[in-house]
């Protein structure tokens, strides 16, 4: 497997794939932070973010997903390699060794900003002690989802030469995604796609909030956590994953 | 001769399933938007301009520009398969033209996609109950300018895609310049920026804003866009080595 993930980047050298994500990655933290960082911000911004940024997540990590996955893929499409690495490498593995791949960038793409967002709190000295635990689940609740939505993506780039039906498959779910997160009114919604469970797995909620007062006496407060669906998204994950394996172990190349 | 390239363009996307997607895509926010506005009722209270600002609010700062540009680099990206290039470039006739066909090509497409945007929000409002008259004539101007900022936004992503040869990056590049859109327009400048003319056009966040400034100016900044990211497209396709 180290030998294949070695091929992979040595395949995607000179590609511009790492720059391509570091440049959405950057595009989405200026999106998060750019802005005056005033008393508001300082004194709720710990818990604001976590109320805020799982809707910015669920705007970038999907399009970042696409775009890596179709990038990787295309690789093999564009240059007809398909089946001479079929020929040479167990198919399985060469599914795996490139969704790992992917999977490294995506990752390394998520620390990053999430690390960003905490130096960011720590510099403007948000009020109170950093909630570590909470950011943690914050992590973990923003991989999870990209990890499962990646998979996917990866999947059908694989499947699909013409990379348009991935794309366009995509950002009609992450549409859907987002929308599902501003109709608290229907929860199924969101549990209903991929792209919702940046919604889901939500557990900071605005509270306090009315059409008279609007902000004045609105809060941030802990929610319950969705953990029967976190669970459900993890399975979807492994299901989807096994049945792309499938898929692309039976496919002609 | 033209017209045998605008044929040819059509032929070259006969049975590719992306016209799909423009057909499916529509429909997410004309449902999910109407189903806000019915939430929302006692906020939202000027009926079909409430109601349209929900239909496009998104889908012009985010999904159109990504839908516009996959459909760019998927029209440009045909070329760059099986060495195409080679042949388009022989073919006798002026190399500028091969731009604009493809230009027409994608606002043709992006025409149907707003007459569909502007069936699903009078379909929409009517099951909804609204009782004021439909607003057709502003409606036709709404989805028109739409198209037009539409056509400035794919005129730079073929350009683009043109300079740019794989799929992907292109399509980031129409999520940065969404954004970007949108921010403009939040600064003030969404009559000049490019990627933000479309929403601008659509008057998705603000529907009486178009008029206080007229259309004119509006309609000459969208031509020398386009104009120019031809004029410079053909330059490059005429350079071009084969």
């Amino acid at each position: 497997m180290i030998r294949l993930l070695k091929c992979e980047y040595l395949k995607t050298r000179h590609c511009f794939i790492f720059p391509t994500a570091f440049a959405i990655t950057a595009i989405c933290l200026c999106w998060c932070l750019y802005g005056d960082v005033d008393d508001e911000i300082i004194k709720y911004g710990w818990r604001m973010f976590l109320y805020q940024f799982p809707l910015v997540n669920a705007i970038f990590l999907p399009l970042l997903s696409m775009v890596i996955a179709s990038r990787l893929c295309n690789l093999e499409h564009k240059g007809k390699m398909q089946k001479l690495l079929c020929c040479m490498e167990k198919r399985g593995k060469l599914f795996d060794a490139k969704l790992l791949y992917g999977l490294g960038i995506i990752t390394v793409c998520v620390v990053l900003m999430w690390a960003v967002t905490v130096i960011f709190g720590v510099v403007n000295r948000f009020l109170g002690p950093f909630p570590i635990k909470l950011y943690l689940l914050y992590f973990i609740f923003t991989l999870i989802p990209t990890v499962v939505i990646y998979i996917f993506q990866h999947t059908l780039s694989m499947l699909f030469k013409n990379q348009a039906i991935a794309f366009f498959t995509g950002i009609i779910g992450e549409f859907i995604g987002i929308f599902s997160m501003f109709l608290p009114s229907l929860p199924f919604l969101r549990r209903m796609v991929l792209w919702g469970y940046y919604g889901v797995l939500q557990f900071v909620g605005l509270f306090g909030w009315t059409k008279e007062s609007r902000y004045e006496n609105a809060y941030f407060d802990l929610m319950p956590i969705d953990w029967t669906f976190f669970c459900v998204l993890i399975c979807a994950g492994i299901l989807l994953y096994l049945i792309g394996r499938y898929l692309f172990c039976k496919k002609e190349v | 001769m033209f017209f045998k390239m605008l044929k040819a363009e059509r032929m070259k996307l006969k049975r590719s399933p992306i016209w799909i997607a423009f057909v499916l895509m529509p429909i997410v926010p004309a449902f999910l938007g109407t189903v806000n506005y019915l939430g929302n009722i006692e906020i939202l209270q000027s009926e079909w301009y409430s109601l349209w600002t929900q239909h496009t609010l998104f889908t012009c700062y985010f999904f159109l520009p990504i839908m516009i540009g996959i459909y760019c680099s998927y029209i440009m990206h045909e070329e760059e398969n099986n060495r195409n290039w080679n042949k388009v470039l022989t073919m006798p006739q002026g190399r500028n033209m091969i731009f604009i066909s493809k230009l027409i090509m994608a606002g043709s497409m992006i025409l149907l996609s707003e007459l569909w945007i502007g069936a699903l929000f009078v379909i929409s409002g009517k099951i909804v109950g609204l009782t004021s008259p439909v607003p057709w004539d502003k409606i036709l101007i709404w989805c028109g300018f739409g198209t037009l900022g539409g056509l400035v936004m794919a005129s730079i992503q073929l350009l683009i895609s043109l300079f740019i040869k794989n799929f992907a990056l292109p399509i980031a590049i129409a999520l940065g310049g969404g954004l970007s859109g949108l921010m403009f327009l939040a600064k003030g400048f969404g009559h000049i920026w490019p990627y933000s003319l479309m929403a601008y056009g659509m008057n998705s966040n603000a529907p009486q804003k178009i008029y206080e400034s007229g259309y004119l100016p509006f309609l000459v900044i969208c031509v020398i866009y386009i104009i120019l990211c031809s004029a410079f497209a053909s330059l490059i396709i005429k350079k071009r080595d084969i």
